[in-house]
């Protein structure tokens, strides 16, 4: 079996690649890749002629909700929507009902996404830092859980607030090289809010998170990080302040990554409009100059990897009064092409960096088996086919995620995941124009 | 034709001074004694409060009862929420009751929204936590019109608890629409930390924000909404934000007090201030059921009387 992706322009940073050429598969591995590599022999050909090949994408922030949320998603309607949106490898956050702090749980996530009705991506668990026991939050017993799988440890949705917990959390994962996705909130300051402290929440009435709730924790943490020397991964930054921590932690030489979800760079307060919930998110949207500043840290490397956050709620939790909804909305099958309309199109990054983003950064900061098409790197071939100028909209009602809860429902995109592979074809768009096929050479 | 009154930020001018001429009508009419005169016209009201309520629901079903329309009675505690059924499901379920229009209190922040849309009817907004009270700021308006004749051009105070009132948002609304400078005097704990988007000048200080007041808007200190170090003490709110006889030294002399009730007596104002000519509480509460029959007949496009 020879596959060969004919034609395309490769973008792949983990090789400093930006050329038109092929990408070579054989028995599921990328045995070549690049302008000059011999494509006969092959038994199915895909023509990306005006399609971009990049490394599988990767998602390193989603919610599967397995165990015990299944009816928000599962690991196997997650997985199809990861390979729909173009991803090949995605982290599973630890904050289930109960949160993954046991090996047994992590051995539980591994079987199943490995199952043969799940969407055929890779799922790298994340572990919980801290687990609760007697009453008292304490460190997750983090070394079995690296023993059994873990690609890092978080307290998303718990997040630490006692900063001596934290410092020694950071010190114990340092002796692992194991990094932290660090939820960063300070729940004194954003108590009770709902979305941004500004403008909107005085006229809507509703509780105001102010940015300073982040921003405390975005420094206590890089801070703890530079001390430790623990490699610190700040989950979603929001607010402009944060950007430029992460700036200065960065030139003071502590380890610390951060990501940045579509919502946070292309929408603000100002698209709530009548109380929707479907726009209620942790960190709130914020105002336009927050948006200007994260598209900033994009653009300058400050912010490594763009994530969706991907959190999908049933419908009954989201139609309620504001104040009731649950924070997050479901991300996977919309970040590439909100990611392409709102970043790549508008300039801020070129489509190299872009792919950076979306797959070899995040792979790298997590060490993850993905993120390059080098031959003979990765356990078996992760390859997305791109393109970038097509036209669609999104419909939140055709995704294969069980939660509906998007605040891009109906918005134009341009760019789109056309073909998704993991070692073998695990999506194909009904864009995906079917006389680029060749199967019977 | 069926409308929802949910926010005084979303109604134009027209609407509002129909409303208010309307509500003009039905108190001369009233005062004339001639309620009630109109048969019944075969319509229910839905009361629906979630939260306690003692002047509103009772205007609202004064104001049924002078209309010749049938209210009908729920409250958060009796109803089937309390025994888990959200929001939405009780609102349709009072759709299928065949309810004709809707007033609803409700704890959250645009709650009103919803059940608009899923009552899909005439929907009236009785309070949506922090947001707005339209129907009080209505009140708050006809009180001041025939006390001072006219709303252009004065100067009005809103002073006390902002963050967490729902009537100081309506009541701001409704008094710049018509042309009046508002006014928001409290401490900067007690206030939105942004404020650019409410209509209204910023006063931490008692004297300056009632210096030439014509019209001065106390509200109460909302404990029950409060989530944290808001306040020093009562005693300290007291003495820097008391409307008393000696804080309305600079205002107009001819200046009116309001409250939107329930009153805390020796706090946001004192007995003389309270019981005294200046005073137009009770006319606020009375107006009340005049501004609730205009509100629910234009909801219902039920334009009876109408000039």
């Amino acid at each position: 079996m020879k596959t060969v992706f004919k034609n395309g322009r490769i973008l792949d940073p983990s090789q400093d690649l930006d050329v038109v050429g092929h990408v070579v598969v054989e028995d599921a591995q990328i045995v070549a890749c690049g302008p000059d590599v011999d494509i006969s022999d092959a038994t199915s050909e895909y023509d990306c002629t005006g399609l971009w090949i990049t490394p599988g994408l990767v998602d390193m922030h989603v919610h599967l909700r397995e165990p015990g949320e299944d009816y928000r998603e599962t690991i196997k309607t997650g997985t199809r929507a990861a390979a729909a949106g173009g991803f090949t490898t995605i982290c599973c956050l630890p904050n289930t009902t109960p949160p993954l702090d046991t090996p047994a749980l992590i051995d539980f996530i591994l079987d199943k996404s490995a199952a043969p009705d799940a969407g055929g991506v890779f799922v790298a668990p994340v572990g919980a830092l801290t687990t609760v026991k007697d009453g008292q939050t304490r460190m997750a017993n983090l070394a079995s859980l690296k023993s059994a799988g873990i690609v890092a440890a978080s307290d998303e949705g718990v997040p630490v607030q006692d900063a001596n917990l934290m410092l020694h959390a950071m010190e114990y994962c340092r002796q692992m090289d194991l990094p932290i996705m660090a939820h960063c909130e300070d729940l004194s300051l954003s108590a009770n809010g709902q979305i941004n402290d500004g403008a909107i929440s005085a006229l809507l009435g509703l509780a105001g998170m102010p940015r300073t709730a982040e921003e405390v924790m975005v420094m206590r943490n890089c801070l703890l990080s530079l001390q430790t020397g623990c490699r610190v991964h700040i989950l979603r930054v929001s607010s402009w302040g944060s950007v430029e921590l992460i700036r200065q932690a960065k030139y003071l030489g502590a380890p610390v990554t951060a990501e940045v979800c579509p919502h946070h760079f292309c929408l603000t307060e100002n698209d709530l409009g009548e109380f929707d919930t479907n726009f209620k998110t942790t960190p709130p949207l914020r105002t336009e100059l927050d948006v200007d500043m994260v598209l900033q840290g994009l653009s300058d490397g400050t912010i490594d990897a763009i994530a969706s956050d991907h959190s999908p709620y049933a419908a009954h939790e989201v139609r309620v009064p504001f104040d009731e909804a649950p924070f997050g909305c479901v991300g996977l099958e919309s970040a590439l092409g909100v990611t392409l309309t709102f970043v790549t199109h508008k300039g801020v990054l070129s489509p190299y960096e872009t792919v950076r983003r979306l797959s070899t950064a995040p792979s790298q900061i997590l060490g993850l088996d993905a993120g390059t098409l080098r031959p003979e790197t990765t356990a078996l071939a992760q390859v997305t086919v791109i393109d970038p100028e097509v036209d669609w909209t999104f419909d939140v009602k055709k995704t294969f995620s069980r939660g509906k809860n998007s605040p891009f429902d109906g918005m134009k995109l341009k760019g789109k995941a056309v073909l998704t592979y993991c070692g073998t074809e695990i999506y194909r768009d009904a864009l995906w124009d079917s006389s680029r096929d060749n199967a019977a050479l | 034709m069926n409308r929802n009154l949910l926010a005084m930020r979303h109604l134009d001018v027209d609407d509002i001074q129909y409303l208010l001429a309307m509500a003009q009508m039905h108190k001369d009419n009233v005062e004339a004694g001639d309620y009630p005169a109109p048969p019944s016209v075969r319509r229910s009201v839905g009361l629906l409060f979630f939260e306690n309520s003692t002047r509103t629901r009772v205007s609202f079903e004064k104001a049924c009862h002078y209309l010749g329309y049938q209210p009908v009675n729920f409250s958060g505690d009796g109803s089937s929420m309390s025994k888990g059924e959200t929001l939405r499901d009780t609102i349709f379920t009072l759709k299928h009751e065949r309810l004709d229009a809707l007033v609803m209190r409700h704890r959250s922040s645009g709650a009103a929204n919803l059940a608009a849309e899923y009552f899909g009817g005439p929907t009236v907004n009785a309070g949506d936590g922090q947001h707005e009270h339209p129907t009080q700021a209505l009140s708050d308006a006809l009180t001041v019109l025939s006390r001072k004749g006219q709303i252009e051009g004065l100067n009005v105070a809103i002073v006390g608890d902002i963050l967490h009132s729902r009537v100081a948002r309506s009541d701001a609304w409704i008094f710049s629409k018509l042309g009046a400078h508002v006014r928001f005097v409290g401490p900067n704990t007690l206030l939105p930390s942004v404020m650019s988007g409410l209509p209204g000048s910023v006063h931490y200080d008692l004297k300056e924000g009632l210096d030439g007041a014509d019209v001065v808007i106390c509200l109460r200190l909302q404990r029950e909404r409060m989530r944290g170090p808001h306040l020093s003490s009562s005693r300290e709110y007291t003495k820097l934000y008391q409307v008393n006889r000696a804080a309305l030294r600079v205002a107009n002399p001819e200046a009116i007090v309001m409250h939107p009730g329930p009153m805390n007596r020796g706090v946001e104002l004192d007995d003389a201030t309270a019981d005294g000519p200046q005073c137009a509480v009770l006319e606020q509460v009375t107006n009340g059921i005049f501004v609730r029959m205009a509100a629910l007949q234009w909801a219902l496009g039920d334009d009876r009387g109408d000039a």
